[in-house]
C-alpha cells in the first residue's frame, strides 16, 4: 500500500435524516471521525438539508458547518432560475466562493424540475465554462438527456449502486470527455481494473456514499485493486483534487 | 486511522494470513442485467486468491433459470477445485418431480455443501408446501441451507424464516441479504432461533448494520459473502474489517463461524 496516497472522497453527506439511512451522520465531527478512522483525509461533502428541505436552507447549513474545516469541500445544490429562490448567477458563483463551496449537486427528482436546457438555459453553460462538477443521483436517463444538451458540462454521476451499470455508462465515458463516475457503489469484481485498462483513470472518482454506506468498502477496493499506483493515486483522490482546483468562481 | 491487525493487513497485502475468508455466498455463470468482467472459473479463484478468501460456497446462476442444467453444471466446476469451491444444490419449487431426483442425485455431488433457495426470484413463498420436499430433505440430513431473505418480501421475508426455522430446528439456515430492508426483523429472529444466521451480502453496504447485528446478536451468528463474481470481495471485507467492532468479531465473521458451519458438512477434504 502507498501511504502517500491521499483519499479524498467525493460523496459524503450530513445531517438528520427523515427516512431512508440506516444511521445518519448527524454532524461534521462524527465525519471527520470517520474519515479518521478510514484514513480518509479530505471530502466533497452537501447536507441533508440541500436535499430534504431545500437548498434555500441546506445551502447555508453547509456554509456553516463547514466554515473553518479546512478538510471538507462543500457542495451545494441548485434549483431552476425562473423561481428565483437562490442567488442569480454570477453572484450566487462569489458566495459559493465565499463560503468554501466548489461544487453542485441537483436533485430533480426531488425538488420537482427537469434539469434540462428549458429550464437551466444558460446556467449550466456558466457551470460548464467554469468548470464546476454538477453531482446528481445515479439516474441514467437523466445523465444521457443533460450530457445530450451540455456536451462540455463537467458530471458526476453518483452511486450507481451494485447492479451493473457498465452497459449504462461507458456510452457516456465514450462520447462526453467531462463526464466522470464516483465509484462508491461500483463493486464489480475486478471492475476497477476493467475499466482503467479500457478508459484510463482519469474519470473515476474515490467516493463511498457516506452515511448509506460505511467508507470501508470503497477504501479498501481501491486500495487493492489491480492498477497501477499512478491510476490508483488519481482515483483515490488526484482526480478530484484536479477537478476542484480547476473550478472559476471569481 | 484504525487500529486493528487484521484491518491493517488487507490494506497492506490484500489478504490476511491468520483470518483467511470463507464465503458462503457465491455464484456462478453470467446473470441477466449485468456485465461481469470475472465470471470464469479460473477468474474467480485468481479473486479468492487476490483477496485472501481460502474457501467459497456457490450456487449456479444457471440453476437458478434451469435447475438441472446448472445443477450438474456447478458439481462439475467445483470438482476441478477440491477442498477450495463447493457448491450448494438449487431447487425449483415449480419443478417436484425434477426435484426430486436433484435430491437424489445430491449424494452421488461430493462437492455440493448444501441447499440454495431463492424464492424471491422463483416467485414462491418458503412457506408454500412447494418447498416441502426440499426443506424435509434438509432437516432429515441436518443440512446447510442458504436461502434469499429481503425485507418486506411475500416470499421470503424474516417472518417467513421465522415459520422455517421453527418448523425445520435441525436445519441450519442462512439468511442471505440478513432481510435487505428489515434488518432489525431478522436479527430478532436470528436472536431467537439457534439455527438461523445472518448472512452478510449486500447487508455490509449499510452503515451501522454490521455493528448492530454483533451488539444485538453476536458476531457468533454472522457470516460473510457477496455474491461473486457480482462483488470485488474487498469491499465486503473492507465493510467488516474497518467497522467499528472488535478483531475475535472480524474473526467469526470473516471466518471462523463459517468453518464451524461447515464442519462435518464437507464431504471432500
Amino acid at each position: 500500500m502507498s501511504s502517500d496516497i491521499v483519499y479524498m472522497d467525493c460523496n459524503v453527506s450530513v445531517g438528520a435524516e427523515y427516512a431512508g439511512t440506516y444511521r445518519p451522520c448527524l454532524g461534521v465531527e462524527q465525519l471527520l471521525a470517520e474519515m479518521d478512522w478510514h484514513g480518509v483525509e479530505q471530502a466533497l461533502v452537501c447536507h441533508t438539508l440541500e436535499r430534504n428541505q431545500s437548498p434555500v436552507v441546506g445551502n447555508a447549513v453547509l456554509a456553516e458547518e463547514i466554515a473553518h474545516q479546512p478538510r471538507l469541500v462543500g457542495a451545494w445544490s441548485i434549483l431552476p432560475p425562473q423561481t428565483e429562490e437562490l442567488t442569480p448567477t454570477p453572484a450566487f458563483f462569489h458566495e459559493m466562493a465565499a463560503a468554501g463551496v466548489r461544487a453542485l449537486w441537483a436533485w430533480p427528482t426531488e425538488h420537482r424540475y427537469v434539469l434540462n436546457r428549458i429550464t437551466f438555459g444558460c446556467v449550466l453553460d456558466e457551470l460548464s465554462e467554469r468548470r464546476i462538477p454538477l453531482l446528481i443521483p445515479c439516474d441514467w436517463d437523466l445523465a444521457y438527456h443533460v450530457l445530450a444538451d451540455y456536451s462540455e458540462l463537467t458530471l458526476v454521476v453518483t452511486a450507481q449502486g451494485p447492479w451493473g451499470n457498465d452497459r449504462y455508462f461507458r456510452p457516456l465515458l465514450e462520447r462526453y470527455p467531462r463526464f466522470y463516475v464516483d465509484i462508491s457503489r461500483y463493486e464489480l469484481d475486478c471492475g476497477l481494473r476493467e475499466l482503467v485498462n479500457r478508459y484510463g483513470a482519469d474519470r473515476l472518482l474515490y467516493g463511498s456514499a457516506f452515511p448509506q454506506a460505511p467508507m470501508g468498502g470503497p477504501r479498501l477496493m481501491v486500495a487493492r485493486a489491480e492498477i497501477d499506483e499512478p491510476s490508483r493515486r488519481a482515483i483515490a483522490g488526484g482526480n478530484l483534487r484536479r477537478l476542484l482546483e480547476e473550478v472559476e468562481l471569481a | 486511522m484504525i487500529d486493528s491487525p487484521i484491518a491493517r493487513e488487507f490494506l497492506e497485502t490484500g489478504r490476511c494470513a491468520s483470518c483467511g475468508v470463507i464465503d458462503l455466498h457465491a455464484h456462478y455463470g453470467h446473470f441477466r442485467g449485468i456485465y461481469m468482467p470475472n465470471h470464469g472459473p479460473q477468474q474467480m479463484i485468481a479473486t479468492m486468491d487476490r483477496c485472501g478468501v481460502d474457501l467459497m460456497v456457490s450456487s449456479g446462476h444457471t440453476a437458478l433459470a434451469d435447475m438441472v442444467r446448472g445443477n450438474a453444471e456447478m458439481a462439475a466446476v467445483t470438482a476441478q477445485y477440491p477442498g477450495r469451491w463447493y457448491a450448494y444444490l438449487t431447487y425449483d419449487p415449480h419443478l417436484r418431480e425434477l426435484g426430486r431426483r436433484e435430491l437424489e442425485l445430491y449424494d452421488t455431488r461430493p462437492t455440493f455443501a448444501g441447499i440454495k433457495l431463492h424464492p424471491t426470484f422463483h416467485q414462491t413463498p418458503i412457506t408454500a408446501d412447494a418447498y416441502r420436499p426440499v426443506l424435509e430433505f434438509a432437516a432429515a440430513r441436518s443440512l446447510l441451507l442458504l436461502t434469499h431473505t429481503w425485507g418486506g418480501s411475500a416470499f421470503d421475508s424474516p417472518a417467513h424464516i421465522a415459520q422455517v426455522a421453527e418448523r425445520y430446528p435441525s436445519i441450519t439456515l442462512l439468511c442471505g441479504h440478513s432481510g435487505h430492508g428489515q434488518f432489525a426483523e431478522c436479527m430478532d429472529v436470528a436472536r431467537r432461533f439457534s439455527n438461523v444466521y445472518l448472512e452478510l451480502t449486500a447487508a455490509y453496504a449499510v452503515r451501522g448494520v454490521i455493528e448492530d447485528m454483533v451488539e444485538r446478536v453476536g458476531a457468533h451468528k454472522v457470516v460473510l459473502g457477496y455474491d461473486l463474481p457480482w462483488f470485488d470481495p474487498h469491499y465486503a471485507i473492507g465493510c467488516v474489517v474497518m467497522a467499528h467492532i472488535s478483531d475475535e468479531a472480524r474473526r467469526l465473521i470473516l471466518r471462523e463461524n463459517a468453518l464451524r458451519l461447515l464442519q462435518g458438512r464437507l464431504r471432500v477434504p
